[in-house]
């Protein structure tokens, strides 16, 4: 595997009032991994992920992405480098169709500015066909084509998942953080979804992903990191996360 | 045969509401001006006034459509964005009008500017101004909580009237800005009427730019980044738009669609004045019209506002003209409605008897009809409304003669409070819903 971590977490801490969700804590993640994130409810998970995707800004410590500092830059802009995340509970545009929930995901829609529509509107039209193809495209690996047009609030739970991981794609990113991506998924398609990820891998692209389906995270992870209390407390290859003591002790239970 | 699709039986009603409200009251218009003795001129002068009001207020809707019904900014500033539209419009195209002091008493305090440019020039300051000043207003409160918006605007609106009201060298205070020139001047005794036409032409147009443009700008990938902060900033964010950035644009070209609508208001009426033109009702009316009308589509938004500001004219109208001639008419005008109704509903009956009966004729059945044209939709619903309003004649003749026009003028607000009430509970989407975007 690849030395240089593609991600790197430092010291980051976060509070919120008097909890602090998120307590110095520092993990790497390698580039073209698998890499899972485990620990108890409440352990600082997802707090970690929207600290790193923008969305929280950390109280101190320092994040870094590809070499580039990315704590403290807005969400937008870490998009645009190649790293998106998904929610826990997805966040799904209600009111908007699932297709356009997906196309909205692209990152260079030039008729998204509001004067290219007016300067180049043969480009707004060429590059929304392309999208819209690639949008497609996304959702029939996702198996959500059939509901393309359907409104995303009429989804069920499982397929929300499936939207949130749709859009995740969209955006091209080289890092995906997944805030537990088939929880509530039917087993069949958590299945072929974790294939389709090592595919992607495969491909080049690299997967952070919290999840509490201990099947998925010891046969699909490369790399497990713990988490307790804000902190990481365990890493390594799956078997010796599993036989680690103190993993054990506050997570996985005897 | 399988795959024939479902019939659908489901009747068009948002249409026919449309229809038959916005018919009604354009009828219930000219019966008021004729009882009071109009003639024709009179009446089509008296219906151009609430059609150009009617289209100001359309654009005003447009305006906070885009802003809340797309991007889910509540704007409570509506009226100052609207005012400043007016007053710049004001400034621009008038003639220089310097205050006039007669023996150290201000008689005429004048106002600033008298520029006399053209109406366009004035009507593009306005936009500008307006929009900039949404800008300005929104950069700190965008940054905030949602509701942050709302405080702010509000009290900006607020400060703003006040303000207009005393800064008298430059506003003119509260005697406000008189001689705003029309867009083309009339002489003779027609001049009325001619202006009026105008205006609703010049309106009509305005109004039909603004909707082509801002079809072609809120249906498209920049608004659909719009209705998707509405649904979720933070989830937005997170796909990598810079939330921030769109919902300023759409504050601000939303504020400048209100300036639009107050440039166009000082020259439909030729005159402002800040007391009431833009006291923070007109915001709230506004609110009401897109709430009505149907959120996050423009044909909601004028149709509200059509609407909304008919009752407030008909409530009026039948209070400044109908009422005096019905006294003396009563019994004629009891006659016509309730002839016209019975013989309208006996056709009708005719055609539906006809389109049961033959086979052949099932395109008369008036379900089929109704779902093929909204004129015949619009027929109907009159044909009701008309044998209604004979019946109102009656109802009123016996219990309270002398009330009909006081009590429709004062229950008005009160009218329109329940119509919000019923709509928010059984049709909170408004009269005209928000359609799926079904892409392709
Ligand atoms: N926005 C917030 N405001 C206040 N407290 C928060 C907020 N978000 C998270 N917390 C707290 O931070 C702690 C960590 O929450 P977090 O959601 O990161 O847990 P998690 O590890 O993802 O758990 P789970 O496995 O249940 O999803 C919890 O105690 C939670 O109550
Ligand atoms: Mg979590």
């Amino acid at each position: 595997m690849d030395a240089r971590p593609l991600l790197t977490v430092s010291e980051v801490e976060k509070a919120f009032g008097g909890i602090h969700a998120v307590d110095r804590c520092s993990l790497a993640v390698l580039p073209k991994t698998i890499t899972g994130l485990i620990g108890p409810n409440g352990a600082g998970k997802s707090t970690l992920f929207n600290i790193i995707a923008g969305l929280y800004r950390p109280d101190g410590g320092e994040i870094r992405f590809n070499g580039t500092r990315i704590d403290g830059l807005p969400p937008y802009e870490i998009v645009d480098l190649g790293l998106t995340k998904t929610w826990q509970i997805p966040h799904e545009l209600r009111n908007l169709t699932v297709l356009e929930n997906v196309v909205l995901a692209a990152k260079h829609n030039s008729g998204e500015h509001l004067l290219n529509l007016f300067a180049r509107p043969r480009q707004v039209k060429a590059d929304e066909k392309q999208w819209r193809a690639r949008a497609r495209e996304i959702l029939k690996l996702t198996q959500l084509d059939g509901l393309a047009n359907e409104h995303a609030r009429a989804l069920s739970g499982g397929q929300k998942k499936l939207l949130e991981l749709s859009r995740a794609l969209m955006s091209d990113p080289t890092l995906v953080l997944l805030d537990e991506p088939v929880a509530g998924v039917n087993p069949a398609l958590a299945g072929s979804l974790m294939d389709l990820i090592e595919n992607l891998r495969r491909g080049g692209r690299t997967f952070f992903l919290i999840e509490h389906d201990m099947n998925v995270v010891m046969n699909r992870c490369d790399w497990v990191i713990v988490m307790h209390q804000g902190r990481r407390i365990a890493e390594g290859p799956p078997e010796s996360v599993r036989a680690n003591a103190t993993v054990i002790e506050s997570y996985l239970g005897g | 045969m399988s795959d024939r699709p479902p019939p659908t039986s489901e009747i068009p009603w948002s249409g026919i509401v449309v229809f038959s409200v916005i018919g009604g009251i354009v009828l219930i218009g000219i019966l008021s001006a004729a009882i009071a003795g109009a003639t024709p001129k009179g009446i089509l002068t008296n219906l151009g006034f609430y059609v150009s009001i009617a289209i100001v207020f359309a654009i005003l809707a447009l305006g906070f459509n885009l802003q809340w019904g797309y991007t889910g900014l509540f704007n409570a500033g509506i009226a100052g964005f609207y005012l400043i539209g007016a007053y710049v419009a004001a400034f621009a195209i008038t003639p220089p009008a310097p205050p006039i002091i007669v023996g150290g008493v201000v008689v005429f305090p004048g106002h600033l500017g008298g520029f006399s440019l053209p109406l366009p020039v004035g009507m593009v300051l306005a936009m500008l101004a307006a929009g900039a000043t949404a800008a300005v207003v929104a950069v700190p409160a965008l940054r905030l909580r949602a509701d942050y918006l709302a405080i702010a605007t509000l009290a900006f609106a607020v400060i703003l009237q006040i303000a207009t009201t005393n800064l008298q060298s430059i506003t003119g205070g509260s005697i406000g800005i008189t001689g705003i020139p029309p867009p083309i001047q009339y002489e003779g005794t027609d001049a009325q009427f001619l202006n009026a036409m105008t205006l609703v032409g010049v309106g009509a147009l305005i109004l039909l730019a603004s909707i082509l443009v801002l079809q072609f700008m809120a249906e498209s990938p920049w608004g659909r980044v719009l209705r998707a902060i509405r649904e979720d900033e933070e989830a937005t964010m997170a796909l990598g738009k810079n939330t921030f950035n769109y919902k300023l644009q759409a504050f601000a070209i939303g504020g400048a669609l209100m300036g639009l609508a107050g440039a166009l208001y000082g020259v439909t009426l030729g005159y402002l004045s800040p007391a009431s033109s833009f006291a923070p009702s007109v915001t709230f009316s506004v609110w009401v019209m897109v709430i009505v009308g149907g959120s996050g589509n423009h044909r909601g938004a004028i149709v509200g506002a059509f609407l909304i500001y008919g009752m407030e004219w008909i409530s009026v109208q039948v209070r400044d003209q109908a009422v005096l001639g019905l006294a003396a008419n009563y019994v004629l005008m009891r006659d016509v409605f309730l002839g016209l109704g019975v013989n309208a509903l006996v056709a009708l009956g005719l055609i539906f008897v006809l389109g049961r009966l033959r086979p052949g004729l099932a395109w008369a059945h008036p379900l089929a009809l109704c779902r093929r044209s909204a004129v015949v939709r619009g027929v109907v619903l009159t044909a009701f409304a008309v044998y209604g309003v004979g019946w109102a004649f009656i109802l009123v003749e016996q219990f309270a003669p002398s009330a009909v026009g006081d009590t429709i003028f004062y229950t008005r607000l009160m009218l329109i409070g329940v119509l919000l009430i019923l709509l928010i509970v059984y049709r909170p989407e408004g009269i005209l819903r928000e359609r799926k975007r079904v892409l392709r």
